[in-house]
């Protein structure tokens, strides 16, 4: 039914998925909810997971940081 | 006492058929007035403030209870609409979680209304600013016009044309990219119920070469979704720009939640 443009959502990034789940919602309820720094922080992982994948993939092709 | 504190995944308005899929997934529906609560009973181990917040530096357990939040969700939306909650919604016990009900039923139920027979869709679409660059002449007519000036001109006029070019280039390119991330904007909207512009993220973020122009998602009717997802694809069919669409979702982006006057 959905060819490339459309990705279903099992197939998305991480990034797309946050973006949904961390910001939308009903929110500002709970006893226990995330705050904006808790955001934060987790977005500094994201970067942290996204540019060591960047690492990974430039190892796998035969280059080093050094040439970034 | 070991899972005594409530996560919260979704809001239904209608009694869930789906006891197997709950079950499997220790699931629960708690009836609150007329709304149902999808719940799961989590350890303090796990989820308890302290313990909550440790784990949302370890990434992967973020990324493992995030996309089992999505997938609960979407499980529910597949029977019945839903009113989803953002990620780590925990209450300690089900007096606090029925008083947030009780205190915001009427706003609960405009947004059940409003989202009814609807879904999201999150549309990207990205631009090869250096595709884009080498038309320039045809798509900007100051670029044409200080093209013509620079082929005119003696050589060393025309190498200052040239770098006052370069700098107007960029200008140029980001109206144009203003104006196209615009233009896809208003044609899906034109095809949704409700839209909201996200912000657009850099290139550390997406890990793209090309350049983000638009980041938006998008109500749309369950019944207009062939001709919303189909709109896409001709558009990305016939364009030197790149468009991903991610859906259904949940409809995170518009839920409005306001506490009773």
């Amino acid at each position: 039914m959905y060819d490339n443009v459309i990705d279903r959502s099992k197939d998305i990034t991480i990034l797309e998925l946050l973006d949904r789940v961390l910001n939308k919602g009903v929110i500002l309820t709970g006893d226990i909810v995330i705050t904006v720094a808790d955001i934060d922080l987790v977005y500094v992982g994201v970067k942290l997971m996204l540019s060591s994948v960047e690492t990974m993939e430039q190892l796998k092709s035969g280059k080093s940081i050094a040439e970034k | 006492m070991e899972n005594d504190l409530i996560y919260v995944y979704c809001i239904s308005d209608c009694p869930l058929g789906i006891a197997q899929n709950v079950k499997s997934k220790d699931l629960k529906s708690l009836k609150f007035d007329d709304f149902y609560v999808i719940v799961k009973y989590v350890s303090e181990r796990e989820f308890s403030e302290d313990n909550f917040k440790r784990n949302l530096s370890n990434i992967q357990w973020v990324e493992t209870n995030a996309r089992e939040h999505i997938s609960v969700i979407g499980m529910i939306m597949e029977y019945t609409t839903v009113i989803p909650f953002k990620f780590g919604t925990i209450y300690n016990t089900k007096v606090g979680l029925q008083k947030f009900i009780t205190d915001y039923s009427v706003s609960l139920i405009e947004n059940f209304n409003h989202i009814r027979d609807k879904e999201e869709w999150a549309v990207k679409v990205y631009c090869d600013r250096k595709a884009l660059s080498d038309q320039i002449d045809q798509l900007s007519e100051k670029a044409a016009d200080l093209e013509k000036q620079i082929m005119a001109s003696s050589p060393g006029k025309a190498f200052l044309l040239g770098r006052k070019k370069t700098e107007l280039i960029d200008d140029e390119m980001n109206l144009l990219c203003k104006d196209y991330g615009q233009n896809y904007f208003d044609e899906f909207n034109s095809l949704s119920e409700s839209a909201r512009l996200c912000n657009l993220l850099p290139k550390e973020y997406t890990g793209r070469e090309d350049t983000m122009i638009l980041n938006a998602t998008f109500l749309v009717r369950k019944d207009k979704a062939p001709d919303f997802t189909d709109t896409l694809k001709k558009k990305n069919e016939h364009s030197d720009f790149i468009i991903e669409a991610t859906g259904p979702w949940p409809p995170f982006s518009f839920i409005s939640i306001k506490e009773k006057q």
